[in-house]
């Protein structure tokens, strides 16, 4: 009978000692110097351990494991921007990862701050906070799918409760969707997500947004209500949404998951009269209004502000754009860090905002501009401050590999600049397009001023690809659309795709609207539209129901035991009766 | 006439007394019996330190919220409304789910072992019950949660369209609907006692197969050279023998089933309000409210989640407690009368 005792003691226990501190055992995986027996003399490295966003935990988990190879340990936990916060002020961890800062103050009025620990914020990437979904019409998976703020909002506090809500179909340009229940899938554990979506909502739709709340501000907490369902993890969330009963749900993660699980996310309007996907080069134009805290002896250093990001009236900026921080500690006397601990925070850090940031676009996030990257440096060199035997020499910004960089121009962003602009279909009142999201690329008419570099080689790749994609499902439109357009749309009628073929749409394979009357419609009602396979809606009627069915049913499975039992018992009692006359 | 003999009065004051038995060990005796004593003292004080530990714990919440933390079914600590009504409404329906399925299989499966198996076979049924339980939470919670589910879902659907109008099966959705509200019917109390019935099984199976095998075996000759069958054997001779057995055995199941944490976490949905309804989304267990929370709790929270932990310490130690008392009575061949 014990055993479950000291099953659920053992558990309770644990937990409290968790909580009580990291007591001071922090230092006993510390590794000996040179015990990793690197080329270099200052690479005694320790495992260090990290936990908090979820948000970020993808690029994270793949820098982690790049940096393995260098001889760096580096666990990371994603519970959570609250837990992150959380463990680190109580000692637990030695670096947290959160979407937002400590508020001092949590909405429940607890203490919300590092607990005396010293530290700062250090950005590590940018990204999107994407709304993924599922649904579909008969078996197609929609991918296209677009909304307004006000809808998005509206939805997440049980406003609009169906897919064929008129607000819906109006911003898919008169696409209806079908007679469908909305589930909203909210994060049950404290989220950096749910804080940046509750932040958004509350800047730019507080009529709507306050009044399901109860108060005014943004909360770590999702108040869960009437259909929403609640998972605790951007993983969890992303696995409800692509489940088998997903169809018809609607959450909020990173952009990097429903790239990872191929799902497709809302492309959301913006100021500027475009419905986007927050791909790297959206959230990176978004981000140029972003206002940091520059205030070097603020204790919010480096924090943003994002309402100019929630108004951006470029047409290629996606609002829901936002960096993540990490969370140092930066206390010479710091109970946890050593060393070796520092050095290898240091190095880890100096890869992520460096060669780690090349990686951020692909996997779903956006890489960090220059004066951010340099100032995290600045950020990084207090550990040196903390101990003077860290070394952090040789670290220039830009030397760094990183896509955002304009040589010379702190300010500017690469990435921002060579964005190219959305496509002509994915204007407010025009398409939809028939591009798929969710596949890292954005939507565009493809006759944009390429860059050279990183971002378009990917781009040209990606468009052989769905190119080829497009040509081949929207076989009708495409040839359509070649005949009115003229000129080289024959390469896109044909599947091809060729990707120096700029006057084609890299993805519906049509002709685009480079001059002609006729081409700029045959966007407008794209493949998207037109060569949607065409399903039955289905149609309840309230009178079709007898109200009497359950006692046929009753009557019905009475009936099937009869059918089964009645032989059965018929041929028992002749042998009984048989041998009882024997 | 007959006389006493007056043996007193003769005795003889000089009769050599017994020797003085000691019943004292002495040497490695003493040793083992003081080491045993030890350690068997250890569980005991650490067992009491937990529910001393969770009790201290839990005083300032129970000061802060008095009574109503038992009657309160919403966890909101940012509104100051804490309370268990709820948790404990989908612990204990996630555990009777799980003994619902739990219940019968272990039975059958006990019965089988015990009475019907072949020799060769035996040994290997029972290492492989044994086997379930030694397969972790995680894995029981990640197969409930990508395997069964779909089919559990599927399940409660039907069970809606039929039995709906018990108010237990009944699912706040259109049963009939021509394309069903498949999430309506996920991450349940019933999704969630599928898995934690897998867990329970195997500690359920191996007390009633101990007590079976305990059945005096003159009796069940006897039964058989009366010419019972063999199932008339069981009913008339191994199962009243067992019944204690059946019943501890399946306590110790749903203690331990009232506790599962890491599966149930996995596959509810959490909700906390006192949802009857076991088919339908949304529910939330003690264990799973405490490992769900915990993590990024502020004081006040981590005292009343202990708090909310004291109270399924006391249940499943009440639980606990009379499945041993009935499993050490049956035993003793108490049962053996009916």
């Amino acid at each position: 009978m014990s055993h479950r005792f000291h099953r659920l003691g053992a558990a309770l226990l644990a937990a409290a000692l968790l909580s009580l501190s990291g007591l001071g055992a922090a230092n006993a995986d510390e590794l000996g110097p040179g015990g990793l027996g690197n080329a270099t003399p200052r690479a005694a490295y320790a495992q260090i351990e990290g936990s908090g966003s979820t948000w970020s935990e993808v690029i994270v988990q793949q820098w982690i494991s790049d940096v393995d190879a260098l001889g760096m340990k580096v666990t990371y936990n994603g519970g959570g921007s609250s837990q992150g916060r959380k463990n680190f002020a109580q000692n637990v961890t030695d670096f947290g990862i959160s979407e937002i800062p400590y508020p001092g103050v949590d909405e429940f009025g607890n203490a919300d701050n590092s607990n005396g620990r010293e530290f700062a914020y250090l950005p590590i990437v940018a990204g999107g906070t994407a709304f993924t979904y599922q649904l579909k019409i008969g078996d197609e998976l929609v991918r296209n799918l677009r909304l307004s703020g006000e809808t998005l909002t509206k939805i997440f506090t049980g406003e609009i409760t169906d897919w064929s809500d008129p607000a819906i179909t109006r911003d898919n340009n008169g696409r209806a969707f079908p007679k469908l229940a909305i589930t909203p899938v909210v994060r049950s554990d404290g989220s950096g997500t749910t804080a940046q979506l509750t932040t958004w909502m509350d800047a730019e739709y507080p009529s709507i947004w306050r009044p399901f709340f109860g108060k005014s501000g943004y909360t770590s907490y999702y108040p869960r209500k009437g259909r929403m369902l609640a998972q605790s993890g951007s993983d969890q969330v992303m696995n409800t949404i692509s489940g088998f009963a997903g169809n018809g749900t609607i959450g909020y993660v990173e952009y990097a998951y429903p790239l990872n699980k191929d799902y497709p996310v809302v492309k959301v309007l913006n100021d500027g009269g475009f419905y986007v996907e927050p791909t790297q080069y959206n959230v990176a134009v978004a981000l140029t209004q972003a206002r940091i805290n520059e205030d070097a002896s603020s204790p919010l250093y480096l924090t943003q502000i994002l309402d100019g990001v929630y108004n951006a009236k470029d047409p290629r900026a996606y609002p829901l754009s936002s960096y993540s921080y990490m969370i140092i500690p930066t206390g010479a006397k710091d109970q946890r860090m050593s060393t070796a601990k520092r050095q290898t925070l240091g190095d880890f850090m100096y890869y992520s905002l460096c060669e780690g940031q090349a990686k951020a676009g692909p996997y779903g996030y956006s890489p960090l501009p220059l004066n951010l990257v340099q100032a995290g440096f600045t950020q990084l060199a207090k550990l040196k401050t903390a101990d003077p035997a860290v070394d952090v020499e040789n670290r220039d910004a830009t030397k760094c590999n990183n896509p955002t960089f304009v040589a010379g121009n702190l300010k500017q962003n690469k990435l921002a600049q060579i964005a190219p602009q959305p496509a002509a279909c994915d204007k407010q009142g025009a398409g939809p397009c028939g591009t798929a999201t969710g596949t890292g690329e954005p939507s565009t008419d493809g006759g944009q001023p390429a860059g050279s570099g990183d971002g378009t080689s990917k781009g040209t790749g990606a468009t052989s690809d769905s190119g080829a994609k497009g040509g081949a499902d929207g076989g009708g439109g495409g040839t359509d659309g070649g005949g009115t357009g003229g000129g080289s749309g024959g390469a896109g009628t044909d599947g091809g795709g060729d990707p120096a073929a700029t006057e084609v749409d890299p993805v519906t394979g049509e002709n685009v609207a480079t001059g002609g009357d006729g081409a700029g419609t045959t966007t407008t009602s794209g493949t998207g539209t037109t060569s949607d396979p065409i399903y039955a809606t289905p149609t309840e009627l309230s009178a079709s129901r007898p109200g009497d069915s359950r006692a046929f049913g009753a009557l019905a499975t009475l009936e099937l035991l009869a059918l089964i039992l009645v032989p059965g018992l018929l041929l028992a009692r002749g042998v009984r009766r048989r041998s009882a006359g024997r | 006439m007959t006389t006493l003999p007056a043996q007193d009065s003769v005795l003889p004051t000089g009769r050599p007394t017994p020797r003085r038995l000691s019943r004292k060990a002495t040497g490695a005796d003493r040793v083992f019996e003081l080491s045993a004593r030890t350690v068997g003292a250890t569980v005991l004080v650490v067992t009491g330190g937990i529910g001393a530990f969770l009790a201290w714990q839990s005083v300032p919440t129970l000061e802060r919220y008095g009574w109503s933390f038992f009657t309160e079914s919403a966890w909101q600590p940012e509104s100051d409304v804490l309370g268990i009504a709820a948790v404990l409404v989908g612990t204990v329906s996630i555990a009777g789910v799980a003994m619902a399925f739990a219940f019968p299989l272990a039975l059958l499966t006990a019965l089988f072992i015990s009475e019907y198996a072949p020799a060769g076979i035996k040994s290997t049924l029972v290492s492989l019950v044994d086997l379930m339980a030694a397969v972790p939470s995680i894995i029981y919670g990640m197969w409930g949660y990508f395997l069964v589910m779909p089919h559990a879902a599927a399940f409660s659907l039907w069970l809606h369209q039929n039995l709906g109008w018990i108010p237990i099966f009944s699912v706040d959705a259109d049963p009939d609907a021509a394309v069903w509200d498949q999430s309506r019917y996920i991450g349940s109390a019933f999704c969630a006692g599928i898995a934690v019935a897998m867990m329970v099984l195997p500690m359920s199976c191996a007390v009633m197969r101990q007590v079976f095998s305990q059945t005096p075996p003159g009796e069940k000759e006897a039964a058989l050279a009366l010419g019972a069958t063999r199932w008339g054997m069981i009913r008339s001779v191994v199962l009243p023998f067992g019944r204690g057995g059946i019943i501890g055995g399946t306590m110790l199941g749903l203690g331990r089933a009232l506790g599962e944490t890491i599966a149930v976490l996995l596959i509810i949905s959490p909700d906390f309000v006192i949802k009857p309804r076991i088919l339908e989304v949304g529910t939330s267990s003690v264990s799973a409210l405490i490992a769900g929370r915990f993590g990024d709790a502020s004081a006040a929270q981590l005292s009343a989640l202990l708090t909310a932990g004291f109270v399924l310490f006391v249940i499943t130690l009440i639980v606990n407690t009379l499945a041993a008392m009935i499993v050490a009575r049956s035993r003793s061949g108490a049962g053996t009368d009916a």
